[in-house]
Parts: C-alpha cells; structure tokens; sequence
C-alpha cells in the first residue's frame, strides 16, 4: 500500500536500474569514491531505506554535519541554563535540542535543579505562550536555513510580546560546509547537497564550493530513488571530471532558492563567526538577530554570561568525528555501550538527524 | 533504578518497559491478566485535546479496556471506572464524556458497574484523567505460547491514523484533511475470530509506541523474531504526508482501534477474510512472518530489498527541526 501511495521513488524496477548503472559507473571508475551529504534528514533517508546497502563498496555514502542541535555549542546550551537557573525565565525549543547534552546538563536534565522549559514545536507557539505567562520567555532558537526562514517570517510579521525573545543559535549551512573544507576538516569527492535547505537557500551558492574544492554537487530529495539518482548524477561528473552543481529535486528546489524567505531572513538576521559544537569558531556561518529587531534579541536584551569553560565532548565521545564524517559510530567507544538514545552521552544520539541515532535505530540484525 | 521521572517514561516504549520491569517488577507479556477462565486488565486514560475528532477520552477508556481484554480471548462483560477530575473541571464536559463512555459500553456490550470519583487541586494537567479496569471471560486463551516459524502477522487497519490526527490537534498544525481518530472497541471485528476455529496465537492493539512498539513487544525475549513488508503495511495518504513533512514515522504513531494478530499461516488468508467483511478490518493485510532467524527482532524489509531493525521507540518522536 505504501507502494503504491509513493509510486515512482519507491519503484522496486527503477531502484533496481539506477543500482545496476551506478555499479557499472563504479566499475568504470574503478576506485573509492565518497559522497558526503549534509542534512539529517538524508541521513534518516539513507539508513531507513538500508540504501547503503544497495551500493558498490566502492561507492561510500558518508554523514557530515547536517544535524542542527548536533552542532549547537556547549557554550550555548551552558550560557542560557545557568541564566535561565538565576533569573526567572522560562526556556523554549524544539523536542530534540532539549535533550541535547550540555556540559553537565542538557535543558531537559536541567528541570531537576528547577529550570523552566517547555518543549514547542514552532516559535509561534512560544510567542503564544508570552502573551499569557507573566514572566520572561526566550526561544532556544536553532536549525539551519530551513528552520532560520520560516521563524524570521513569523518574527517580522506578527505582534511579539514584550516578555519574549529569541537566543539565535541558527547556522548556515554553505558557508559551514565552506570553511570546513577550506579548512581540510571534511573532504569528498562527491556532495548531496541538502534538498530542504537548498530550498531556501537555492544552489548558486553552492557554486563556489564545487569549483573551489572541485566537487560534483547534487542537491538531491529524500525519497529512495531520489538518493540513488543523485548518486548516479554525482558519479557521472566524476567521471565526466566534472565539478559543477546539479539539481536532481527540481520538484522542489529553485537554483535561485526562495527569495521572499531569503528577504524574510535578510530583515531579520545577518551573518557572523559562530561556534559549532566540536569544530570552533567559523567564518560567517551563524545567523544572529540584526539591530532592527534587538528587542527580541536575548543575547541583547539580557546579561549572558558565557563559561569559560565548556565541554563539547565528554572524554571517549566521538560525535566531532561523526559530525564532520571522519569516524562512523560504530568506531566510537561509548556508541551503544553507554551512549544510548535513553542516556545520550553526545549530540549525535539524540535527534532522528543525529547520524549514531539513526545508527543505533536502524539496530544490527546479525 | 535511578533519577527521576521523565514523561518519556510514559510514552509506551522502551522507557516504559524499563520502569515496569525494574521499578514495578513486572512482567509486560500481555494485555490482561488470564485468572483460570477470567481476564483482568487495568488502564489509566489522559489525552488531550480531551474531545478530539472521532472520539473523545471517554470512548478511548472504554475501548482501550475493552480491546486489551480482547487481546487474550476473552469476551469482555464488566468495567469499572474511576475518575480524577481537576478542581474547576465543567460539569458539561463531565457530561459529554460520561454519555459517551455510556454508547461506548452499548457498542461493546459491557456493562460499567462501579466507580469512584476523587476531585485535585488544578494544576492546569488536562482537566481529568479516567482509570477502567475490566473483567471478560476467556472464550479461547490466546497467550502467546505457542507461536512458531512462518506464523503469519496480520494488522487489522491502516496505522498512525489516532497520533497523526490528536497531533494535528493538539498542535494545531492545521493540516486540513478528513483524519480522525480510529479510537473504537474491536468486539464486533475480533470476537467471531476468537469465537471461530483458526488457530489464532498472539493479539496485541498497537496503542502507545505505535505499530513498532507492538511487534517489539510481540517477540521481546522471544526465541522468535519477525520479517516485515513495509510495502504490505496499510498506511491512510493523509498520514503518509503528515509523518513526511513532521519526520515521524507512521510505524511510531499510535493507534486506538487496531489489533495485531499472529495466526498459523494456513489460517492468515481466511482470517482476513473474515477481517474485511467488517467496516473496521477492510485494510486488514498479512504485514509480515514469524522467523526463528533473529530472535527478538523485528526485520522490516523495503519493497527493494533492503532490511533495516524497526526498533523499540525510547519516547516519543518528535518532529525534525530541518
């Protein structure tokens, strides 16, 4: 039945064509070959689907930093607990970055020394929640591009309470993905490009990278044939010697992206230096609030006193490596031992974009 | 065990089995208790919104005691019913429910005959909050022991269909579609199988953790596993969509009017017969096998051949930020 609600991306003859061309690309090619992407929700894709299991050996379908409370810093999470802990505010965010460990706590574990968190699923319901409650509400404010739009075009267009505000912790998925292949921390062959993201973003940006680092770019769907066609188009330039962006979810994707959420984003945050979770400062990679809209700023409107210290990731934790595609979390020594969805240890096993909890989920059947 | 209580701890998954086998020191294994020729089961109710498209928590506290009776082979007879009900709580409501609790009983043919009734301080919790226990008795007991190789897995509907749809609600997603909840007792679909000769062995109604935690459970500490054919599992469009777009399964999305059925094989094919001639078992489909190959696990497999683990949920799902 699924089957046939899904159709074509889900077609068992098609799958089987586009695996056997690409395993005649990897013959031609004769040599390893790895396809990074950077979105979780491909991640999800990829491991619900077993689809790297349908490729050639040769062909490696890696995880790099695509899951955003992965990449949100300790220093963040830190900051607004002990704030949160000294003055009477009340924290909001989105299921999965409540549990993300901090230093020593996360916002959920932090209920137990008295923080007051609520989970929501939109800024909108947090917005809500300032018009009736008396004290200060601050939106833990965090995803990439896809998640940074749709908020800015809520801010900029509805009345907001003077007890609300946001703490921006929003990340840019090019520019992050730029700087880290500047700086040799992720290198690829190939790149999925992320289909929701690119959605707002489009792809021109992404142009720069494939003729910088000279990378065939494919921004790809999520269902299976989507991945496995996009895989197909990334090979196929390799072969080629071909380093230029394609479009293979054209259903969805515009190259020049969304540019009403693009001016929405414009009005409301501009780019900066941001911390990523294990990787450092980088370039221009964060969105944070603009002048325009400081009231709503948490970082401005409040004293938020950053640790000196803060701990990315606790010792034998090898979520840094994961997130930037270096080490799969199978080579980690906590992954499943200690570190489970129940008890997350780091970032990664966590959020269903999280590479070691979808590892962990998709289980082992030996 | 350590630490504290966590709502997850009440999402039905793994977290939930935890606490029963470690804090309560509980067998989960199945829906009622099995007393000589008597079922007992027992069931504490709180959703919100409290009135939700097709049903409300006062249908949903009658069926869910009901079917869990069902579940072992037993006609259910005789419920009681208790209620907790938040200081400032409106008696209309309180009205509604009851009269709906009461058609429920009707429709399932059991009787309510005791209760109580205890009023707390509002804490803004969901206003109230409904335990039912029920007596039935086995016609047939269906206790799981002896499920064996190539065993058929049969699920009686379409799944996802209660989460998806007290999820739009609740959240006001405002996805715009014909979505309710399946919340209804199952006694007209399931008691001529229990009533009938097949040789049916296991029954479980896939409510909290969704259709994954139900398999789970049918096969935790099992010397038998499960093969299951994603492409077979009957799944509403409206559903599809919504667990596309909020990233969430429909396997992990809870049901309120469904059953999983594990039957001899020579048997699957006429209990779906008999399943389809019902309004609330015509997507009834065979999802998948019994396999001795990996005990305790559930092995889904892709229209194209892949295999992945369907996993026991931890909590519940929550909707990907990107």
């Amino acid at each position: 039945m699924l089957q046939n609600i899904k159709n074509v991306y889900y077609d068992p003859v098609l799958i089987k064509k586009i695996v056997s061309k690409i395993k005649k690309q990897a013959d031609t090619l004769d040599r390893e070959i790895d396809i990074m992407h950077v979105c979780g929700t491909h991640e999800n894709s990829i491991v619900r689907f077993g689809l790297r299991d349908l490729l050639p050996e040769s062909i490696k379908l890696r995880a790099g930093p695509g899951c955003p409370v992965c990449v949100t810093s300790t220093r963040d999470i830190d900051a607004i607990i002990n704030f949160a802990l000294k003055n009477d505010v009340t924290i909001m965010s989105f299921g999965d970055m409540l549990k993300v460990p901090g230093s020593e706590y996360s916002f959920h574990s932090a209920l137990s020394l008295g923080l007051d968190i609520k989970m929501v699923y939109g800024v909108e319901d947090a917005i809500k929640e300032a018009e009736i409650s008396k004290k200060e509400i601050i939106f833990f404010s965090v995803g990439f591009e896809t998640t940074a739009a749709p908020i800015a075009s809520i801010l900029s267009e509805v009345f907001i309470p003077d007890n609300f505000s946001i703490y921006s912790v929003h990340k840019f998925t090019p520019n992050g993905v730029y700087e880290l292949l500047k700086s040799g921390k992720i290198n690829a062959d190939g790149l999925l490009l992320p289909g929701h993201a690119s959605v707002i973003s489009g792809l021109k940006v992404y142009e720069k990278i494939a003729d910088e680092f000279h990378l065939a770019s494919v921004a790809s769907g999520f269902e299976p044939l989507d991945i496995l066609v996009s895989v197909y188009m990334i090979l196929q330039q390799i072969i080629d010697k071909k380093s230029v962006v394609e479009n293979e979810y054209k259903r969805t994707v515009a190259y020049e992206g969304n540019k009403k959420a693009l001016r929405y984003m414009d009005k409301v945050f501009h780019l900066d230096d941001s911390i990523w979770r294990g990787l450092g400062n980088i370039a221009n990679s964060g969105f944070f609030v603009n002048e325009q809209f400081k009231n709503i700023d948490a970082s401005y409107k409040f004293d938020i006193v950053y640790p000196e210290n803060y701990i990315e990731h606790k010792k034998g934790c090898r979520c840094a490596d994961v997130i930037l595609g270096n080490a799969e979390p199978k080579d980690c020594p906590l992954f499943a031992k200690i570190c489970t969805p129940s008890n997350p240890i780091g970032p990664c096993m966590v959020s269903d974009e999280g590479t070691c909890k979808n590892v962990y989920d998709a289980g082992s059947i030996e | 065990m350590n630490g504290n209580i966590t709502i997850d701890h009440g999402s039905g998954g793994k977290l939930t089995l935890d606490l029963i086998e470690n804090v309560f020191k509980a067998d989960s294994g199945l829906d009622s208790a099995i007393l000589c020729d008597i079922a007992f089961t027992t069931d504490s109710h709180s959703v919100q919104p409290l009135f939700f498209k097709g049903g409300d928590i006062g249908k949903l506290s009658i069926s869910g005691t009901v079917n869990d009776l069902l579940c072992v082979g037993a006609k259910p007879l005789y419920i009681s019913s208790a209620f907790i009900i938040e200081d400032g709580f409106s008696i209309k409501s309180l009205e509604k429910i009851v009269e709906s609790m009461k058609r429920e009983a009707e429709s399932a043919k059991v009787k309510i005959v005791c209760g109580d009734t205890k009023v707390i301080e509002n804490k803004n919790s969901g206003g109230v909050f409904i335990n039912t226990s029920g007596i039935g008795k086995i016609i047939k007991a269906i206790d799981g022991s002896n499920v064996q190789e190539g065993d058929a897995v049969i699920v009686t509907g379409t799944i996802g269909d209660h989460g998806f749809s007290i999820l739009n609600e609740r959240e006001k997603f405002n996805f715009k579609s014909n979505l309710s909840s399946d919340c209804s007792n199952l006694v007209d679909l399931i008691m001529p199988l229990i009533e009938s000769d097949f040789n049916i062995k296991f029954m479980r109604d896939p409510t909290r953790g969704g259709l994954a935690m139900c398999l789970n459970e049918l096969c935790y500490k099992k010397d038998y596993g499960m093969e299951i054919y994603e492409e077979n599992i009957p799944i509403r469009k409206e559903v599809l969509g919504m667990s596309e777009i909020l990233g969430i399964e429909p396997c992990y999305s809870a049901n309120e009017g469904k059953m999983v059925i594990i039957a001899d094989k020579k048997d699957a094919g006429n209990i779906i017969s008999v399943l389809k001639k019902h309004s609330l078992g015509i997507n009834s489909e065979i999802i998948g096998s019994i396999t001795t190959k990996h005990p305790s696990k559930v092995v889904m497999n892709t229209a194209f051949g892949t295999k992945r683990i369907l996993n026991m949920p931890v909590s519940d799902k929550m909707p990907r930020i990107c």
